[in-house]
């Protein structure tokens, strides 16, 4: 079996429905491209058309044969997974190419939250079967990414241009990343505060919108990282900003296209950040997101749907984008980014309520999850001529070194499955009194008026797991004194009765023994 | 696509990123919330002008958003 370090997947049919024969070649050169630079990094990568019959009984699956559906989709990735177990798995196109997976969003209510699915690319990060549950997808294991073509394009040329910025990648060292841009609407502002504050180490360069607005100078564009908090919407291609009842736009597409900096990485909290809409939606303009990748950005980690976080604090989006951010800093790959910040948002979440398995689905990587924007520092010892010499594959050495972080990440991303419990909606619970009254009241206070009550109940494995573990250590680590009790005790009893009368005894009956490792008393206890 | 109702505005989004006071227009079917195309997807005074009047609009349906072409009063 070959070596698969990486795997692209993609619907070929799909491609070739939109960009004919001819322009589907375009794209094929442009992998085949991409394959060999990734060859030259030492990373092998291996082309798998789910829809190809041939090409899908070889990793023992089925292929794909209905273009719009999310479970032969997530079956076919999950079955090529296993087989080739790559480090990395590429989604190549946009959602008319391989669908997001169509998990049902727990916070549903028509005029509140209108997503009715959280449309998201957890589940192909995950080993759990398919669902429509979100909480079924919280032990994320495999590092995964989409390039995401234009919907319903015709013309290659965008996707060849992302195919290109993945394949020419070049790293940075860390002082390169120094510099941000951070937006945040008004009213959010002491939230992205704190957020580009443990990001960065400084908020200071934070931009508010309000006062400013989307024409920003290049020199601040030109930050290769950008931190955005700001209201988004459905196909549409631009931010906005807040101040009461004035929400002026924050980021604009149409502004950004000739201004991003190629190796740009994005993280935005916004609702509908990572939304790939038809652009005919939006008069011709695609979103943000294909905007930076267009411009040679390296990737993307926003939201398909409404996002949650409060207007103080750090919670839900502010927390997850951060974690992403700050990987990425570590050096990790814009993949392995992506899935360490999934876990440790689930992690440190305990039990995920409703908000935070949205936020879990809603919030992916768009880009090549192989790209690594930060210069790793080597330990001293491997840039010793005898580490060399012991070392001398140095792909091997670097594909070992990454197995064993797949491993790690496995381990914890399986362990999480255990330890997570999570919320599930219940429509046949309503709150009581009490606590309707206390919810109440706390929305009077915020402001808020609510138009749907919604109960949930919590699934959750670690007091089970607990339960058992306990069970299994009943000899738990004792004094010496409890360990000799246990053993003598039954002893003692077999002794008192028998001296009927006789309350002292001096107990030595096994610890007399010489052979006996356990103290001798020396002085007499009661049969008490 | 062609939808007749009334333009109101209600809180949409409560609790979440998206929370605001949204132009709606509401049919004998369903609610739907509105959008001019290019237009402030948060805040826009042309449709702000049309809260409370009788409407036949035309434009697309994206999920639960409609976005507006063109529409007249009735």
């Amino acid at each position: 079996m070959p070596v698969v370090d990486k795997l692209i997947v993609t619907n070929v049919a799909a491609l070739k429905r939109k960009y004919g024969s001819k322009g589907y070649s375009r794209i094929k050169r442009a992998v085949t491209q991409l394959v060999a630079a990734d060859k030259q990094r030492g990373v092998h990568t291996m082309f798998l058309a789910l829809d190809s019959v041939s090409a899908m009984k070889k990793k023992h699956g089925v292929a794909v044969t209905d273009a719009s559906g999310p479970r032969q989709y997530k079956e076919a990735i999950d079955a090529a997974h296993r087989t080739s177990t790559p480090d990395y798995l590429l989604i190549l196109g946009a959602t008319d190419v391989v669908p997001h997976q169509d998990l049902e969003n727990p916070l549903y209510a028509p005029g509140d939250d209108d997503d009715k699915l959280a449309f998201s690319d957890l589940p192909y990060a995950c080993e759990a079967a398919y669902s429509k549950r979100i909480a079924d997808f919280r032990a994320p294991t495999r590092v995964v990414g989409r390039l995401p073509d234009k919907f319903a394009d015709s013309d290659p040329s965008y996707l060849e241009s992302l195919l290109a910025t993945a394949a020419q990648f070049e790293t940075a060292p860390r002082k390169s990343f120094d510099a941000y841009f951070g937006i945040t609407a008004e009213v959010w502002k002491s939230s992205t505060a704190l957020s580009l504050s443990n990001t960065f180490g400084s908020n200071l360069e934070l931009q508010s919108v309000p006062p400013k607005d989307s024409r920003w100078p290049v020199g601040l564009l030109r930050s290769r990282m950008h931190f955005i908090n700001c209201h988004g919407a459905p196909a549409d291609p631009k931010f906005y900003g807040q101040r009461g009842g004035n929400f002026p736009v924050a980021h604009d597409a149409a502004y950004l296209a000739s201004r991003i900096k190629p190796g740009t990485i994005l993280s935005a909290e916004c609702c509908y950040g990572a939304e790939l809409y038809d652009p005919t939606l939006a008069e011709g303009q695609a979103g943000i997101c294909n905007t930076y990748l267009g411009a040679g950005g390296y990737g993307v980690f926003a939201s398909s749907t409404i996002a949650y976080g409060p207007s103080a604090g750090n919670a839900q989006a502010d927390v997850i984008c951060q974690f992403f951010l700050q990987r990425v800093l570590l050096g990790a790959s814009l993949g392995r980014a992506a899935l360490e910040a999934r876990q440790q948002f689930v992690a440190e979440s305990g039990t995920l309520d409703p908000t935070e398995l949205k936020t879990l689905a809603q919030f992916h990587l768009l880009g090549d999850p192989a790209v690594h924007a930060v210069t790793i520092e080597q330990p001293a010892l491997m840039a010793t001529k005898a580490f060399r010499a012991a070392m001398p594959d140095r792909e091997g050495a670097a594909r070992a070194g990454r197995s064993l972080r797949r491993r790690q990440l496995a381990k914890a991303g399986l362990a999480l499955e255990q330890t997570v419990g999570a919320a599930r909606r219940v429509s046949e619970t309503k709150p009581s009194k009490k606590v309707r009254g206390a919810l109440e009241r706390a929305a009077r206070e915020t402001g808020v008026r609510p138009k749907h009550w919604v109960s949930f109940t919590v699934d959750d494995q670690a007091p089970r797991c607990f339960a058992a573990q306990r069970s299994r250590d009943r000899v738990q680590p004792r004094s010496r004194w409890q360990s000799v009790r246990s053993e003598c005790w039954p002893r003692r009893r077999e002794k008192c009765a028998a001296s009927a009368g006789s309350l002292r005894r001096t107990v030595q009956p096994c610890c007399a023994r010489r052979s006996c490792s356990r103290p001798r008393f020396k002085r007499a206890r009661s049969c008490n | 696509m062609e939808l007749r109702g009334k333009v109101v505005r209600k809180p949409a989004g409560s609790g979440s990123k998206s929370a605001r006071a949204a132009v709606v227009l509401v049919t004998d079917d369903a609610e739907y919330v509105l959008r001019r195309t290019g237009g402030n997807a948060f805040s826009d005074p042309e449709l702000e002008a049309l809260v409370g009047s009788n409407i036949r609009a035309t434009g697309t349906l994206h999920g639960y958003t409609f976005l507006l072409q063109s529409w007249v009063r009735e």
